[in-house]
């Protein structure tokens, strides 16, 4: 027989790893911060992520602003128009949410959950203190650059040659703490969050020097071939990346916070991703449509393995839903598992080609990218945060009530704000393929939806603003008294 | 249950990364090798600098350069099919990078050079005011743009034929 009690008999080992790690803190509420001072990386990598995520929440409610009033823009000086517009702002948005925000809440993550399941001390402290600044110069340089229009003109591959250098740096550091820890390690078994974590480690920094196409400093491919490497690099930064990196985290996170073991370890084995699906952002464009079939296939295979996290979830979560009621960070990690399961299927549905006819290039697919990187992998970031910054700082967290704040201003305009751009983008898929409908009348339809998008971004935006505030405010706390010595070193 | 090697994890994410590059990046490339089409044109230096002021002011994120096939005929920016021609891989054999774009907050501008109306000073009057000549636009004023990214700009739009 399948189920929990067999899967504990058989993974023995990794339950018992993780029922001991989890003992003294099952939840938030019985948190006991330990050794504030050693692990100042991943502390530092938790701190920064909050500080840029304010950057994207801006520049994304001033983009929305523009598409409601494209006015706005007349008021501004005359020195700031160049780098207060929309196609300045966009690669802001998108870049510093991705290696700012939620890439560095990862090392963070990886960092401190990589730590206590080899049960052996982070292999180069220091080197990933480094690693910190070196990340937050590259940040930086990002936001910098592309106010000031440095951008290679390639969707989510922005970065100009040498940033693209340095944070290749930054992701190889990552992996040789990752790696250097796991070779150290005591718990001679591994979870399955290390083998994910050892996977995107080890492979993105790869992918990201061919996606950028480092050996060149344009960044670019000639002619059709740069839109199929260009697709390759965009789908595989989700794939690799952020998806097998959060399958690490979720399967850490979810029993920390339930108390329940995963429901079955070898069905959560099954979270592969699959790098052969990039061309589906490009179905009926001028590219091959062997490729595009081949893309196609791959996409719809996909749902095996989210029907395997679908699955395990819920078994994982069984009995436990009464917990969201008071623990803030678990309801963001359910929530954000319900998203994630929604993203891969709305993902696989995208990818038919009658359905992506309709949908391509419209507001849909903005409503879906949401989906994906604001209501899954942010929401795994949240619960991370408030679950690890008190284990790292040694400090509880500023206010409690602020989190409930938090969430209820964040999921419910973030759930009408996916709607508002899925209803916008399938407005706009059928009159393009009506045609004759001139193009500005489509525009104009849009108005009512781009007044409910700013309504709704704002509402995120004050829910951003609640959680950035609360955390850095997190800093001036009193540290907690006596420390208990936690067994994990 | 003794657990695989790590071995394994090594060997098989870089096959899994290089058969995927293989098959999805590399062979594409391979297979085909496009020949320029009437559309391909090779950009002399105003133009490529107007190619890279469209670059720099993200014109692409709202503006797409690809016909798909299902829309030829019934993409319109004004009139019915007037979006143009369906792009072909042999359009793009001299752009590095090629902009094909993922979003249209505007038309596409694959052909923008061939509707009537679209002339280098109507271009520039356009850039300026949008919401002028096109009422109900969301596109933003580039006035503040000089003289000389102002030409280059519209030189560049005039030779998407």
């Amino acid at each position: 027989m399948r189920g929990r009690t067999s899967t504990i008999e058989s993974f023995h080992g990794e339950w018992k790893l993780m029922r001991s790690d989890q003992q003294e803190a099952p939840s938030l509420q019985a948190a006991q911060p330990t050794r504030p001072t050693e692990e100042k990386a991943a502390a530092w990598f938790l701190y920064s992520a909050v500080f840029w995520l304010a950057v994207p929440g801006i520049a994304g409610l001033i983009m929305a602003v523009f598409l409601f009033a494209p006015y706005v823009q007349d008021w501004l000086p005359m020195w700031a128009r160049p780098y207060i517009q929309f196609g300045r702002l966009r690669p802001v948005h998108v870049n510093l949410a991705l290696i700012g925000w939620l890439s560095m809440v990862y090392a963070s993550s990886m960092i401190f959950i990589v730590a206590r399941l080899t049960r052996a001390p982070i292999y180069a402290e220091k080197l990933a203190r480094a690693n910190v600044v070196l990340w937050n110069v590259v940040v930086a340089g990002a936001l910098v650059s592309l106010l000031l229009g440095f951008n290679q003109g390639r969707e989510y591959a922005e970065l100009v040659w040498p940033l693209d250098l340095l944070l290749i740096v930054c992701f190889a550091i990552l992996a040789v703490n990752i790696w250097g820890t796991v070779f150290r390690r005591t718990e001679k078994r591994l979870y399955i969050s290390v083998w994910s974590f050892m996977a995107a480690s080890l492979i993105f920094p790869f992918i990201y020097a061919i996606g950028n196409v480092v050996w060149d400093t344009s960044g670019a491919l000639t002619g059709m071939n740069d839109a199929i490497l260009n697709y390759f690099y965009v789908h595989n930064l989700f794939n690799v990346w952020f998806t097998t990196g959060a399958m690490g985290l979720v399967f850490y996170l979810l029993p920390k916070l339930t108390g329940n073991p995963i429901w079955s370890y070898r069905l959560a084995v099954w979270g592969f991703a699959s790098v052969w699906t990039g061309q589906h952002h490009l179905l009926y464009g001028p590219g091959p449509e062997w490729l595009e079939l081949l893309s196609v296939s791959f996409s719809i295979l996909a749902a095996v393995p989210n029907t395997a996290f679908a699955y395990n979830f819920f078994k994982t979560m069984q009995g436990s839903w009464n917990k969201v009621v008071t623990d803030v960070p678990l309801r963001f990690l359910a929530m954000g598992c319900l998203f994630y399961v929604a993203t891969c299927f709305q993902g696989v549905s995208q990818s038919f080609r009658g359905f992506n006819a309709q949908i391509h290039f419209s507001n849909w697919v903005i409503g879906h990218s949401h989906l994906a990187f604001v209501a899954s992998y942010s929401f795994f970031a949240f619960a991370l945060v408030y679950h690890l910054l008190p284990r790292l700082m040694g400090r509880p967290l500023f206010d409690r009530r602020l989190m409930e704040w938090h969430f209820w201003l964040i999921a419910p305009s973030l759930i009408a704000f996916m709607v508002t751009l899925w209803a916008a983008g399938l407005i706009q898929g059928e009159n393009w393929l009506t045609g004759g409908i001139p193009f500005v009348e489509t525009v104009k339809a849009m108005k009512p939806y781009m007044f409910l998008r700013l309504v709704t971004g704002a509402a995120m935006g004050a829910g951003i603003a609640v959680f950035v505030y609360n955390t850095l405010l997190s800093l001036r706390t009193k540290p907690n008294p006596a420390p208990v010595a936690e067994q994990v070193a | 249950m003794k657990q695989p090697s790590i071995l394994y994890l090594i060997v098989g994410s870089f096959a899994f990364l290089i058969a995927g590059f293989v098959v999805t990046v590399w062979l594409p490339g391979f297979l085909k090798d496009p020949q320029p089409t009437e559309f391909a044109v090779r950009y002399n230096d105003v133009q490529l600098e107007g190619r890279d002021i469209y670059i720099r002011e993200g014109c692409w994120y709202c503006h797409t350069q690809q016909v798909r096939s299902i829309e030829v005929e019934v993409g319109t920016v004004r009139l019915r099919g007037d979006i143009g021609p369906e792009s072909v891989p042999g359009d793009y054999v001299y752009q590095k990078p090629v902009l094909w774009g993922t979003n249209r907050q505007g038309p596409d501008l694959s052909h923008v050079a061939s509707r009537p109306y679209a002339t280098k000073e109507w271009h520039i009057i356009h850039l300026e005011d949008p919401n002028n000549v096109v009422p109900g636009s969301v596109m933003p004023s580039f006035e503040h743009l000089n003289d000389r990214d102002m030409d280059a700009l519209s030189e560049y739009l005039m030779a998407l034929k």
